[in-house]
């Protein structure tokens, strides 16, 4: 069970690091407006948040896509 | 307050105040390991390492939750908060460190995964002497984390204040996991009255003070006012509001923060939308109602921040009467321009 739930987290961390490069590096400006242009620090501080809460920045992602 | 994001937006102060706590905790380090050494020739410097960071990271989290409270009730200790974010920040990667090492220490030498062992090596969830409470400490590093890696206003601003205020308030959740992974780790190992009285002296500091803060809270909204005519409420002296600041008022739930700027008076919603930060308790700075935690500002008859920031904050009518002020209890519209209030003869 323990083992179970630790390949979940891992897979879940796995996708939310991939996620997360691709949206530091693309999606955080279409998302908000505020962060274009923003710099590599910047980028490196929100990294962290970014993958560990994916599927919220996913959806708020998606949401922005869908409207333009 | 900025219209790009940026890392870090430094200043003299910040500069000043992370020097200070970077110092502070390496000689806290330092005399730790150094003192428990000489006084403790049978510890291990790899124990006293662990030992030093997590009690460091436990004092922290002490001041950190002692700032808000001590904010409400002196002004004096708004400079501690300015910074706060910082502070939490070097908590947490000072009680990262001390899980990496103790789980380094307990658990990287066996054949099972360091994680795994953390986990399954201990389930005595029956007892108090041999409760598995690395898994407390596990838990509320989880939390500290969501906390710091979500402590930049990008993230207030897209996860929306409601619930990144909700996110950071879990920090009193961690706070109580981490007094029992004291209680039921260190305590039962130790069997030390001396930490065993720091430890209550901390909850009960802690505890003292949200209390305390929380009655001067209560009084400030039990605060009785007049009703009047016109929907409109008699609230004070317009004389008794010192000139650029304000005086708060509570008004069906909410609070109002009613500023005088010479001989105009204008209310604006008392939470300012950076971090709900007291606006009543600023001053106006260049005409603008400065929020005395982050500095946010806005303008008072508008409530609306000078371009180019976009933050908008609730505006309230005013009229003053015989020198006294009045106040619509309806809030506008956040952002809605209100003609300030004229006080003559001020």
């Amino acid at each position: 069970m323990t083992q179970a739930l630790l390949i979940v987290a891992g897979l879940y961390l796995s996708l939310g690091a991939v996620f997360g490069v691709l949206f530091v590096w693309r999606g955080i400006a279409k998302v908000d407006a505020q962060a274009q242009g923003a710099g590599l620090g910047f980028r490196l501080l929100v990294l962290p948040g970014s993958v560990a809460l994916w599927p919220i920045l996913f959806k708020l992602w998606a949401a922005r896509r869908g409207a333009e | 307050m900025s219209h790009q994001y940026v890392a870090v937006g430094w200043n003299r102060q910040k500069r000043i105040y992370d020097g200070v706590l970077a110092l502070g905790a390496a000689i806290y380090i330092g005399l730790f390991v150094g003192l428990g050494a000489a006084f403790f020739p049978s510890a291990t410097a790899e124990t006293l390492l662990i030992r030093a960071l997590g009690t460091l990271s436990f004092f922290l989290l002490h001041v950190i939750l002692s700032i808000g409270p001590l904010c409400r009730l002196n002004r004096a200790f708004l400079p501690l908060l300015y910074n706060r974010r910082h502070l939490g920040v070097t908590m947490f990667v000072v009680a990262l460190a001390h899980g990496i090492f103790s789980v380094v220490q307990f658990h990287g030498f066996g054949d099972v995964n360091p994680m795994l062992s953390l986990l399954t090596s201990n389930t005595r969830f029956d007892s108090f002497s041999q409760f598995p409470f690395q898994q407390l400490g596990l838990l509320a590093l989880l939390i500290l984390f969501l906390m710091a890696s979500t402590s930049h206003d990008f993230w207030l601003k897209n996860l929306t204040p409601e619930t990144w205020k909700r996110l950071h308030m879990s920090v009193y959740v961690a706070y109580a996991l981490l007094v029992a992974h004291v209680t039921l780790g260190a305590l039962q190992t130790l069997k030390s009255a001396w930490w065993a009285a720091l430890l209550l002296a901390g909850l009960l500091w802690i505890s003292g003070l949200h209390i305390a803060a929380g009655m001067r809270e209560r009084r400030i909204d039990r605060q009785v006012t007049r009703a009047a005519q016109d929907g409109f409420i008699d609230v004070c002296e317009a004389e008794s509001i010192p000139d650029q600041r304000a005086t708060v008022v509570p008004v069906g739930g909410e609070r109002v923060a009613i500023f005088r700027n010479g001989n105009r008076i204008s209310a604006l919603s008392n939470v300012c939308r950076h971090q709900n930060g007291p606006l009543g308790e600023g001053r106006i700075i260049d005409g603008c109602v400065t929020c005395p935690w982050h500095g946010y500002q806005y303008l008072p008859e508008s409530g609306a921040s000078p371009p180019p920031f976009t933050e908008k904050v609730p505006t309230y009518q005013t009229r003053v009467v015989a020198g006294r002020v009045w106040l619509h209890p309806c809030a506008m519209a956040p952002g809605t321009p209100v003609a300030p209030s004229i006080v003559h003869g001020a």
